[in-house]
Formats: C-alpha cells, structure tokens, sequence
C-alpha cells in the first residue's frame, strides 16, 4: 500500500532521546524533534557529526525507544504500532556493510526474503536493482571482493528490493564515485516522483541534497535549527546557497 | 509465511559458515584433531613400548611362593608386555639405579608380598617407572594391568576379590576428554562471534533488526543455524573416534587383546557425540551473551575462548588429578556449578562404565537447562536497544 501525496509519512512531536549511563552522566541525542514529512518527497537530514541525525532515523525505524514526545510513521505510533510499519520501511544504515560471503544477488534476495516475499518476485526484482545500480554483471559474485563503492551499491538496491513506502538511508552515496553516486541520485529521484516512494536522506553533500530534496531540516546539537524547502532556507537566511544557510546555521549556534 | 522468513534467515547463516572456510574448519577438523591426536599420543607409546623392548630390572624379597611366580609368569610374557631384558639386582642396588635416576623401570617385590596377600588378600606391589620415558611408562602400565590380573587369578582361587578399574583405560580416556572438551567448547566461538558481534561490527544488524521479525526470532534463526552446525561437529566426533580407534588398533598390532581398554565401543559412541553436541551448544548459548555485549568480533572471539577454556582447562586438570566429583567446599561447588563438569563426568560415565543411568541423565539435563539459561540471557540481551548504539 503506497501513502498519497495528500497523507503524512512521518509525523513527530517533541521526539526527544537521551542516551543515559550511570545516574549522572547523560547525553541529549535529539530534543523536542518536531516534523511533518509528506508522502512521496525526498526529505533531506542535515548537520555536522553528532548532530543526531542517526538517532532520529534510529527512532523513527523503531530501534531506538523515544526518552519522551511521539512519532508516527506512515500513521502508525513508533512505540506501539512498531509491527505494522516494518513491513514497510527499509533502512540504509550509515557505513553499513554487506554480507561477504553472500553475492550481490543473495543479499537482496535474503532481504526480502525476510519480508516474506515470493522468491521469483525477488529474483525479477534484484535483476532489475542490479541492473539499475549498474552491477548485473557482478551480480553472482561474492561481495567480499567488491570495493567499498560497489558494496555500497548493493546496499542501496537492497534497500529498495522490498519496495518500501518509506526509505531511510543514512549517507547512502558515501565511497561511491562520481558517476555512480548520481546513477543513484536518478534512482532515488525516479521513485520519488514516479512511485510516490517518500525517501529520508542524510548526507553531508549540500549538492546531492539540492538536487534531490523538496524538503530538508537542519539538525545542530540534536534540535533542528532550521526546516523548509532549500529555496525558502535560502531566502529566510539571505544566503546564496544552502551552503551558506548550513554554515551559518550550524556556527551561528 | 511465518516460518519463512525465519527459514531465509537459517539459511542465509548456514550458508555464509559454509563459505567461510575458516569458521566450518573448527566444526568438522575440530573433532579430528582432538580424537586424532590421542589415537597418535597413544599408538607412539605403544610403538615404543613395542619395538625394541624395555629393559627391566626387578627385586624378588619375598620370602613366600607367589612374588617368584609372578616374575616367572611376567618372564615367559616379556615379549607380549614388551620387556626387552629382566635382569634380578639386590634391593641396594636399585635403590641406587633410583637414586641416580638411570632406571627404566624397577619391579620391588617386598618381603611379605605372599604373606599379606595369603592373610589379608592384598599386598603391595612396587614398580618405579621413569615416567619421563614413554616407553618405560607404557611397559609399567602393562606390567601393572598384568600382575593385577595375574594375582586376581590366585586370589580368585583362595578368596574372591576384583580388580580395581583399569588405571592404563582411565589414563588413556582422561587425556581424550581433556582434548576433545577442550575442542567442543572453543568450536562454535568463531560462528557465534561472527553471527552476533560480526553483525554489529560490520554494521549489518541495524538492517536486521528493521525486518519485520521480532528479536527473538532472529535469535532463534541464529541459534538454529549454530544447532545443525553442532550437528556436524557430533558426526565428525564419531568419524574422529573410528580414526582413533583406527590408530589404536593399527598401533597394537599383535596385541590387540589390549584394545578394548583403550578403543570406545560403538555402542557408546553416539552418547559421547550427542554429549559434545550438547557441550558445542552450551558454548554456542554462553557465546551468544558474551557477542551481544561485546564490542567487535575479535574481542567476542577472544573473551570468549578465555571464558570458555579456562574452566575447561581446570575441570580437565583436575580430573586428571583424581575424580572431580570428590571436591568439596566452595571450589567443589563452583566447580560442580560449570556446565561442562557434567559433561567430564558424563564421557568418563560411558567411557568407564561407571556411572548409573540417572546420573548420566542428570549429567544431561544439567548441560540442557544450562544452554536454555544461556540463551535466555543471550535473548534478553539482544532485546535491549544497547545492541545498536
């Protein structure tokens, strides 16, 4: 079932997760998080390192528990309703690896395997990923010879192989070269505008995130310090680029 | 539907341990090596008590008949006990061969050997034994196995009384069980580290755990994989004791009215499969604790071959010190508290023929009850959300 453009995909409410070792000693991961992301856009995830982009979307996928606030994700509460979005989401983990001893075609096929979908849908579906990430030809190779890009590659496609409504993927073009990194850009903007797929992106490329996001939200210090489309950002900040709306944004903290 | 993809996951474990030459290497050469290398240690000794033939010395006190007759009777044997030479020296004398430490072995026959074993039907037989030699220390066990024997005849002619257990059949199996335990516990560490602290290592468990499949069946997938890879490692202990058995038999040759004291019978062997099956999964539950706390898979590895050797190591030491069963206090507890001790207990059970059947029962439900405590741990810590972050 695919979200419409009208509905939510992802909504939050003062989402807030506080790491805690020991009594004392504390760490504010994300705090008061509050979003509202259509179905069917490319929603961009900004900020320096540590800014708590990973644990939003590890709330979010429901592997993290929220310390306090709410979330829903294709309508459904993260804390309660966990079980009725897995099926539908997927999730690109930052500098996730494959399984080496599998090749490119039994990763993807594992995967949705574990969705239980139907073998031949998943072998016609994993030709076509392969083949779209520009590996149909190292498709029945072992991944552990592949190189850190080409890995990368099958992870994206194996991200898609379940067709999710929703796609996370935390730095997804990160060690890819340049030609592959916008094969993928044209496969993220293919689903989000001919399969209404609603896809949340972090990256630390101001480029990619021009290029592919209607939307994006700039995290600092685990709050958002900025939210909207990169022109409004651009013209909120009287900036000339969303470089400089980042920059400043992030400094000006 | 929801079998399968729990099915995906069985699968996909068994197959990357299959293409990962190393981790299926401690499942089936694991076994070999551990009933391997004690079918070598005792065939060498063997062979060297067998060729060339040990030279003897012996001292007859006794001032009664039957000290006289057992050296003749070990005599007309020397060849079938391998002696080479059996040459009579004065008490003096041997002392001083004991002294200078350049005695092979040294048979002392006392004074009142007759006179103890007529009034009391027991006597003491001394046999010193340079036990730094192989050979000296095999032909002493022979000598030994064949005077108890000898006099257990002429005992059962006067009065009965049995001979105590085999010392050449304990001493051999001791050396087994040390091995092949040490083998079953450090087997499954690298499919385990791999499976659990491989997955957070290389960061493919955050992908996982968003499938939808809740933790434990994950677990579940993982554990069941770890079960028939335990299964292999059962049949290659089997293949391992035919091998052993093998050597033993190769290495008698002509002696092989001795083997049934050192090879195992196949009646018992697939008890002694099934109890390493069960010492391979109590490692395999305690492994998956140790992976889901710890950081990567080397450090997974590490502590848990640390965690899982050194109790081995001790039980193993100490059973070869005398019965482990028989320590008491606090360090008898705590010993008897490691899950593997009922699995010592249970191979020198059937390999002794000394235990009853519900002692090797308890023996197994102890190693059972353990692995499910292991696993229930293993579960309630994959369930918390530390395993990601």
């Amino acid at each position: 079932m695919v979200a419409s453009l009208s509905t939510t995909a992802i909504e939050t409410e003062n989402l807030t997760k506080i790491f805690r070792k020991g009594k004392k000693n504390e760490t504010i991961a994300i705090q008061d998080i509050n979003l509202k992301i259509a179905a069917g856009q490319v929603f961009g995830l900004l900020g320096p390192n540590g800014a708590g982009k990973t644990t939003l979307i590890r709330v979010l996928t429901g592997l993290l528990k929220p310390t306090s606030g709410s979330a829903k994700v294709l309508g459904y509460d993260i804390l309660y309703e966990i079980e009725k979005i897995r099926p539908r989401i997927a999730l690109l983990p930052q500098e996730s690896g494959v399984y080496e001893y599998l090749t490119a075609r039994e990763n993807l096929i594992y995967f949705g395997g574990l969705y239980g979908i139907p073998t031949d849908v998943l072998e016609e579906r994993a030709d076509k990923l392969l083949k779209q990430v520009g590996l149909e030809d190292r498709a029945d190779d072992i991944t552990k010879s592949f190189s850190g890009g080409m890995k990368r590659k099958v992870l994206v496609a194996r991200a898609l192989i379940t067709d999710p409504d929703i796609i996370f993927l935390d730095e997804p073009t990160t060690g890819i070269d340049t030609i592959g990194a916008k094969t993928i850009r044209e496969l993220l903007k293919e689903l989000s505008a001919n399969h209404n797929r609603t896809i949340i992106l972090t990256t630390h490329d101001l480029h990619e995130v021009s290029e592919l996001c209607r939307e994006v939200a700039i995290l600092n210090k685990g709050r958002i310090v900025g939210i909207g489309t990169p022109d409004d950002l651009e013209e909120q900040f009287k900036a000339k680029n969303l470089e400089e709306v980042f920059v400043s944004l992030v400094r000006g903290e | 539907m929801i079998l399968k993809p729990l099915f995906w996951l069985f699968k996909k474990e068994l197959k990357s341990a299959y293409r990962s030459k190393w981790l299926m290497f401690g499942f089936i050469v694991g076994p070999l090596i551990a009933w391997g290398f004690q079918g070598v240690f005792l065939a060498y000794m063997f062979g060297q008590a067998t060729s060339g033939g040990q030279t003897v010395y012996y001292t007859n006190d006794d001032v009664g008949p039957i000290g006289g007759e057992l050296i003749n009777a070990i005599e007309g044997n020397a060849t079938y006990l391998g002696i080479g030479e059996l040459i009579e020296i004065n008490a003096t004398y041997g002392q001083k061969l004991v002294a200078d430490g350049s005695v092979g072995i040294w048979i002392y026959i006392p004074a009142n050997f007759t006179q103890m074993l007529v009034s009391y039907n027991t006597t003491v037989l001394k046999i010193y034994v340079d036990t730094a030699s192989t050979k000296a220390t095999s032909v002493a066990k022979a000598i030994e196995y064949f005077s108890k024997n000898y006099i257990d005849i002429v005992i059962r002619e006067l009065k009965v009384e049995e001979i105590p257990v085999s010392k050449e059949a304990t001493y051999g199996f001791q050396l087994a069980i040390f091995l092949v335990m040490l083998m079953s516990v450090v087997a499954p560490a690298p499919y385990v580290s791999q499976s659990f602290a491989g997955e957070r290592e290389r960061r493919t468990l955050e992908a996982l755990l968003v499938v939808p499949m809740s933790r434990l069946k994950i677990l579940t997938g993982k554990v069941l994989a770890g079960l028939v890879l335990t299964g292999v490692y059962a049949i290659f202990t089997i293949v391992g004791i035919e091998l052993y058995n093998g050597m033993i038999y190769l290495a008698l040759g002509d002696l092989g009215s001795y083997a049934s004291y050192f090879t195992v019978s196949e009646s018992i062997m697939p008890l002694i499969a099934f109890s390493q099956m069960l010492v391979a999964l109590c490692a395999l539950g305690i492994g998956v604790v140790i992976s889901c706390l710890a950081k990567d898979q080397a450090s997974a590895e590490s502590i848990n071959n640390l965690a899982l050797m050194i109790p081995t190591m001790a039980i193993g030491i100490l059973s070869f010190t005398g019965s482990i069963e028989s320590i008491g206090g606090i360090f008898g507890f705590m010993i008897a508290a490691i899950p593997f001790t009922h699995a010592v207990l249970f191979l020198n059970g059937v390999l002794l023929h000394t235990a009853s059947v519900y002692q090797l029962l308890f023996n197994i439900a102890y190693l059972v009850v353990s692995t499910l405590v292991f696993l229930v741990i293993g579960a309630k810590i994959f369930e918390r959300e530390g395993i990601v972050s």
